[in-house]
């Protein structure tokens, strides 16, 4: 009976995932506490210098960090099942208040960069597809290419100083609003790193579309359908960009659990509070349990969205029904 | 054909909704209300690069903690705008004729922000909290000379000390030795702020933005403004695109590059010199430094201005050890202003050492924007009078450790000013102070003059005994003091009354309006 | 937004090197491909050399925020020193922390691959496992957790940014091991008593190559976008060594005053990049007729 349960693929799926955060768990905490400083250095900085060996061992006490690993590992993880993600003393916010309020700004800003990835990327696939090797996907594929090459860093630097300086553009500059806040100003702030973003992501995207289109177009059936008197217009949606969702929906699903894994780069430089921030600050501080909750979360979303991205893929594809 | 149409059309129409996205947001300014009349009300905002790391007074050492707090929090006595020490919470003070008496008589009518009364046991509790070594304050080691503190009545507070302690009134008006409630505990205060300053918490977005609101009760002058938000935006530049775009008010920049950039038709910039000091600190107690002339030929290989023209682009001063304007260095007065090259070689040979010393540098990356250029201009100044500084580049959390445990045979290093000379260097320099490991140099005559400094009141003596103090140190090139740089504090034209100061502190906002 | 576990798929294939040099030289990307990254790579070994006209860690104040001109070609930055030698020798650093990164990477996780996809049993299933961990991280974070571990210096992150990579080679080599350990001659081989591992290396390892050289050329160029990334955010290349990324972020106060310090390394390093990916592309098509006109 166990090993039928074993058998069945989807268990085996949901407990390799439980291994696999467990390992980031373990990784994260041992990886934390291999560099140099701790939070009371970095707290301090040099004032550190100045404490006694009394004054030391009352702060270790007050941020936890006088106990054994071990201990320090299980209490982490075995509050965590409690829901207790740790405490940020910088904030003076529980981990998972802080997680709360961060997650639905790098998901909305996940959100809008796929759907301007998808918008940019499909199209493009689509054109460049429709007639290989011609001027059209040529145009396709640089825009592709620099999709790919031009590092988010750049292109968010570059657009801020540009709108910023000559139009006073600069939404990010007021205080983060959220979509239920304010969605004018929310969607203002969102516009710029979800282009940025997006741009990148659509690269991948419209390099699916194409090889996806071009391989399906070439199939029996189509030549078909074509031959049947099916009307160009209803065979490109319905049976060719249907046919080329299933690789589209793969590769979209993989960029979404990497966005969430916080787009760090971009929420810096666009002041966006994200997860991404969240754990690049609790690098800096030292500040162990926000990093490790943080990671975990992200590595569970990521482990969800790639199991959900599995389920979609067999529910579109019924071919793909087996382990 | 159709997919190039329906390309066309999707790009056409999400070309269009971004564009009126843009439109509405370049039409709208700042979306703070202005005042209707006169220069009272408003609301500020600060751009700052993070939030603080604390709201617990004792602990606070990073200036995002402390540019807030000081203006949540009181202490006894205050800076003013030229750093003399003023009355704060206590109306006035007394020294007995033996200077082992000082007698604290306290303001009347001050209450906390929760509404309770502050008074003498709450002097009492905070100075014997502060002590306490359990309590782990930052600002323990200015106590040290401090055995008693006794509320004698309601509003007096009596301190019994070991030795007298001319330095202990400035030392009083840190943000470190802010007077708290001995109704409160750390836990509290570190969630909800009860101060008796000019303004109290409003609202706190952790990493985002934390607002104070004007306290109406305060003891002194209210303050003008209604609400000051100190607005997170981690990106330097970014702050300065929000000036431009009037989101933000009031911004203070280290780099004269950025203020160059901020600087614009409703954007003024004020140059302030700092307290703070760019040094390569030297540690006379390992290898060759422990020779004087070693120390004094680096010394001599060294042109400070050279350092400061590279590395900060001129902006700052060349500076002796201290810095703060009632007893500033002549930073001539040392074996070699300027730089001599041949005097370095006479020094390395009295030291016996004609065929150079190699030097282990440590310098941080990260923490403040000249330190690598300081430490690159140095070496290769250095490398002329044949010493080689073997420098290790250290990310910021490696290079505290190293700091801390003194580690190292020379850093190069950014170090807080004070104002008062003892405030500044007693820990350093003296060989029972705390941070005489990482100092790396004391004498008995550096000892007795730091003490009698402490003996005596009389300002026109203690520059004297700390004029003699810093002589000291550049005689015996304990370090080697390069320049002050600048604080470059952009404010919009609608903004008025701050007082830019030089240790930092933002405490005149509580005389700044908005127009 | 860099992709770093789409995989190429390729059949595994043998020989026959000369024809596919030709079917890359003919390929219009393929060609383009390389010559940039040739130019860049003859930029790098200048740099390498010390032949570059300024020495790129030489200040000159009086000289600040030139325009390009005859003697300072890209214009000199903030401090006088000359952009062009600048972003010559972070070429070279980029180049180098890639090469080495991307090497260490491929040799690592070809050889886990070899043995998890070979082997099979604990071995597979350990790293695989170890694998599945470190796909779980977003790779810019735990390169740079990684690359604050220990003291920062070109070696410490090209490392950091292997370990991040490793993952990849592990599961593009384990696919095909998989299903070539099945393969008619590699039986035959072990029926004759050849040992596994001779097996692996001697039959299955060249039958892979392919798929590792594409592999290689895109890892290459997201390790200089890794790189320049961590550089932005201050955390890669400690200064003064140049770098790509560390310019652009030093040159965003600069961009109104000066655009030059922020569009030539802007420039370079998105070349670099497109050099790399068109190679890569290129190297996909020669290598596997299959994919020809197919990217």
């Amino acid at each position: 009976m166990f090993r039928q349960l074993l058998r069945n693929s989807v268990l085996r799926r949901i407990l390799a995932a439980l291994g696999t955060l467990l390992g980031v768990a373990i990784f994260v905490f041992l990886m934390l506490r291999a560099i140099p400083g701790d939070q009371i250095s970095s707290g301090l900085g040099t004032e550190a210098a100045a404490l006694t060996p009394s004054q030391r061992a009352a702060l270790e006490s007050y941020y936890g960090l006088d106990q054994p690993l071990i201990v320090q590992f299980f209490s982490w993880l075995g509050n965590i099942f409690t829901g207790n993600l740790g405490f940020s003393s910088r904030a003076q916010t529980s981990v998972l208040d802080l997680t709360l309020a961060a997650l639905p700004v790098t998901f909305e800003l996940a959100i809008f960069s796929i759907v301007i990835a998808l918008a940019i990327g499909i199209p493009l696939g689509m054109l460049s597809a429709s007639k290989p090797d011609s001027f059209r996907d040529g145009v396709g594929q640089v825009v592709g290419l620099a999709g790919l090459s031009i590092p988010a860093f750049l292109l968010g630097t570059a657009l801020l100083a540009i709108l910023a300086s000559s139009f006073g553009f600069n939404p990010n500059g007021q205080a983060y609003a959220t979509l239920f806040e304010d969605p004018l100003l929310n969607l203002q702030q969102m516009l710029l790193p979800s282009i940025v973003l997006g741009f990148g992501i659509a690269a991948p995207i419209m390099r699916t579309t194409r090889t996806a289109v071009l391989e399906i177009r070439s199939n029996d059936f189509i030549r078909t359908a074509r031959a049947k008197g099916v009307p160009p217009r209803r065979l490109q949606v319905r049976h060719v960009l249907g046919n080329a969702l299933v690789p589209i929906v793969t590769m979209t699903g993989l960029q979404f659990g990497y966005l969430l894994g916080g787009a760090v780069v971009v929420e810096q430089i666009f002041s966006l509070p994200g997860i991404g921030r969240q754990v690049l600050l609790g690098i800096q501080q030292k500040e162990y349990a926000l990093v490790q909750s943080t990671v975990l979360v992200i590595a569970l979303a990521f482990v969800i969205v790639n199991l959900l991205t599995d389920l979609l893929y067999r529910v579109i594809d019924p071919r793909v029904r087996a382990a | 054909m159709s997919t190039a149409r329906w390309a066309s059309l999707g790009a056409l129409t999400a070309t269009g909704l971004a564009f009126a996205l843009v439109v509405t947001g370049c039409s709208a300014p700042a979306s703070d209300p202005k005042p209707s009349a006169g220069a009272a009300g408003g609301d500020l905002v600060i751009g700052v690069t993070s939030d603080p790391d604390t709201l617990f007074p004792w602990k606070a050492t990073q200036f995002q903690a402390v540019n807030v707090l000081q203006n949540l929090y009181g202490t006894l006595t205050e800076f003013d705008e030229d750093l003399n020490v003023v009355p704060g919470l206590a109306e006035s003070w007394d020294v007995s004729e033996d200077g082992l008496t000082l007698t604290f008589h306290l303001r009347e009518g001050v209450t906390f922000a929760d509404g309770s009364t502050f008074g003498s046991e709450d002097v009492k509790y905070s100075l014997d909290a502060i002590a306490a070594e359990a309590t782990a304050a930052v600002a323990r080691s200015s106590l040290a000379s401090v055995t008693a503190v006794e509320a004698t009545d309601e509003n007096t507070v009596t301190l019994t000390l070991s030795a007298p302690d001319a330095a202990l009134p400035a030392n009083l008006a840190v943000i470190n030795m802010a007077m708290l409630s001995s109704d409160d505990t750390e836990e509290g205060l570190n969630t909800t702020p009860n101060g008796t300053g000019p303004f109290i918490l409003d609202d706190r977005k952790a990493s985002q933005s934390i607002t104070l609101a004007k306290n109406v009760d305060y003891w002194g002058d209210t303050a003008l403004l209604d609400t000051v938000e100190f607005r997170v935006i981690p990106d330097e530049s970014s702050i300065v695109s929000a000036m431009q775009s009037g989101n933000v008010q009031l911004a203070v920049f280290d780099d004269p590059l950025v203020a160059q950039t901020a600087e614009g038709a409703n954007v003024e910039v004020a140059t302030t010199p700092q307290l703070s000091y760019h040094a390569l600190q030297l540690n006379a107690t390992r290898g060759d430094l422990a020779d004087v002339n070693v120390r004094l030929a680096m010394q001599c290989a060294i042109d400070r201005q050279e350092v400061l023209d590279t590395a900060a682009l001129g902006e700052g001063e060349v500076t002796g050890p201290i810095t703060s304007p009632a007893y500033k260095s002549d930073p001539d007065a040392r074996p070699c202003p300027e730089r001599d090259l041949d005097k370095a070689a006479e020094y390395l040979k009295k030291a016996g050492k004609e065929d150079g010393v190699t030097i282990k540098t440590i310098v941080s990356q990260g923490e403040y924007a000249t330190s690598v250029n300081e430490a690159q201009n140095l070496k290769a100044q250095l490398a002329d009078a044949k010493i080689t500084l073997d420098l290790e580049v250290l990310e910021s959390g490696a290079f505290v450790d190293r700091w801390i445990a003194a580690d190292f045979d020379a850093a190069v290093a950014l170090n807080g000013g004070r104002p008062d000379p003892d405030g500044m260097y007693g820990r350093y320099f003296t060989s029972t102070g705390n941070l005489n490991k990482v100092a790396g140099y004391s004498s008995p005559e550096l000892d007795a003059l730091f003490a009698e400094g402490r003996q005596t009141a009389d300002p026109d003596k203690r520059k004297d005994i700390y004029a003699q103090v810093s002589e000291n140190l550049e005689d015996n090139a304990a370090w080697i003091w390069l320049f002050t740089s600048y604080t470059y504090t952009a404010t919009a034209s609608t903004v008025d009354g701050f007082v830019p100061m030089v240790n930092g502190s933002l405490q005149y906002l509580r005389t700044t309006s908005i127009k | 937004m860099t992709d770093i576990s789409q995989t190429p798929a390729l059949a595994p294939g043998g020989g026959r090197t000369m024809e596919r040099v030709r079917l890359l030289l003919r390929s219009r990307s393929g060609l383009t491909g390389l010559i940039i990254v040739v130019l860049l790579a003859v930029l790098s070994l200048v740099s390498a050399f010390g032949l570059l006209p300024f020495d790129p860690l030489a200040q000159d104040p009086p000289s600040r925020l030139q325009p390009p001109s005859a003697v300072h070609w890209f214009g000199t930055d903030q401090f006088g020193r000359d952009v062009f030698s600048r972003v010559a020798a972070g070429v070279a650093n980029s180049a180098l922390i890639s090469v080495v990164a991307v090497a260490f990477a491929t040799v690592v996780g070809t050889v886990c691959g070899l043995i998890a996809g070979f082997y099979r049993g604990f071995s597979d299933g350990a790293i695989t496992a170890v694998t599945n961990v470190l796909f779980a991280f977003p790779p810019l974070l735990l390169a740079l957790s990684l690359a604050s571990v220990f003291e920062r210096n070109w070696f410490t992150i090209a490392v950091a940014i292997a370990i991040v990579y490793v993952p990849i080679f592990i599961r593009v080599t384990r696919g095909p091991v998989l299903s070539l350990r099945e393969v008619e001659y590699v039986k035959a081989a072990k029926s004759t008593g050849q040992s596994r591992m001779a097996t692996m290396f001697r039959h299955v390892l060249p039958n892979i190559t392919s798929i590792i050289i594409v592999q290689v050329t895109l890892s290459l160029s997201w390790a200089v976008l890794t790189e320049a990334s961590l550089s932005f955010l201050g955390l890669g290349t400690p200064p003064p060594a140049p770098s790509l990324g560390s310019m652009i972020f030093e040159a965003r106060t600069l961009v109104t005053i000066a655009p030059w310090t922020m569009i030539a390394p802007g420039v370079i390093v998105v070349l670099l990049v497109v050099g790399l990916n068109l190679l890569g592309d290129g190297l996909r098509d020669s290598l596997d007729p299959r994919n020809r006109g197919k990217r």
